[in-house]
C-alpha cells in the first residue's frame, strides 16, 4: 500500500539516516526544539 | 541561510544515491554547510509519501533524449545499480519544533519545486510558533 505524505499539522514521520561522510547519523527526534527545512532530492539519475 | 539561522533553525536533505555518486555528482565541488543523509533503500522516501513520476513525465521533460543518452552511456558497462530508480521523485517538508508537519510539499513532477523564499518562510513561521502548532 502506498502512503501519503504527512499534511499540515500532522506528525512528522520518522527519520533516522546516515550522513553521507559516513559520521554518524540524524534521527528527527533529536532535533526536536528546532524547525527544520528537509529537502528529499529526487534521483539525480 | 542566514534566515534560517537567525530563526534558530536547521536544513536536512536526503538523498537517495550511493554516497560516492552524491560527492561526484551532485555535490561536486560543493561546501554544503548542513547535514545530508542517505536513503539508499529509499525506506524513508517511501514512509514519507514520496511519488514515482510517472513514464510519461520522464519523456516529456526537456532535455530528457539527452539526460537518457548521457545516462546509457554512464551504464552501458555497469550492471544496475541496487535501488536505483531514476523515477523517483522528492519533496519539501517544514517540521516544527513541536515536531508536526508545517509545510508539506512533495513533488508532483520532475521541475516541481517551491521557492526558497517560501520554505523559509514557513520555517521562519514554526519556529515563531514553536511548539504550539
Amino acid at each position: 500500500m502506498e502512503l501519503s505524505s504527512p499534511a499540515v499539522g500532522d506528525p512528522a514521520p520518522a527519520l533516522a539516516l546516515p550522513l553521507l561522510d559516513g559520521s554518524g547519523s540524524v534521527r528527527l527526534e533529536d532535533l526536536r526544539e528546532r524547525a527544520l527545512i528537509l529537502t528529499f532530492l529526487r534521483h539525480a539519475g | 541561510m542566514e534566515r534560517i539561522e537567525a530563526a534558530g533553525g536547521l536544513v536536512v536533505t536526503v538523498v537517495c544515491d550511493e554516497p560516492a555518486r552524491v560527492r561526484a555528482g551532485l555535490l561536486r565541488g560543493v561546501e554544503v554547510a548542513h547535514p545530508v543523509v542517505v536513503d539508499i533503500d529509499r525506506s524513508t522516501y517511501r514512509s514519507w509519501g514520496l511519488r514515482r513520476a510517472s513514464r510519461t513525465s520522464f519523456v516529456t521533460r526537456p532535455g530528457w533524449i539527452a539526460d537518457y543518452a548521457l545516462a546509457a552511456v554512464r551504464t552501458a558497462d555497469r550492471p544496475r545499480r541496487p535501488g536505483h530508480d531514476v523515477r523517483q521523485l522528492g519533496g519539501d517538508f517544514v517540521i516544527a519544533p513541536s515536531g508536526r508537519v508545517a509545510l508539506s510539499r512533495p513533488q508532483a513532477g520532475f521541475d516541481d519545486r517551491p521557492p526558497a523564499g517560501e520554505l523559509v518562510q514557513a520555517l521562519e513561521r514554526a519556529a515563531r510558533e514553536g511548539s504550539v502548532l
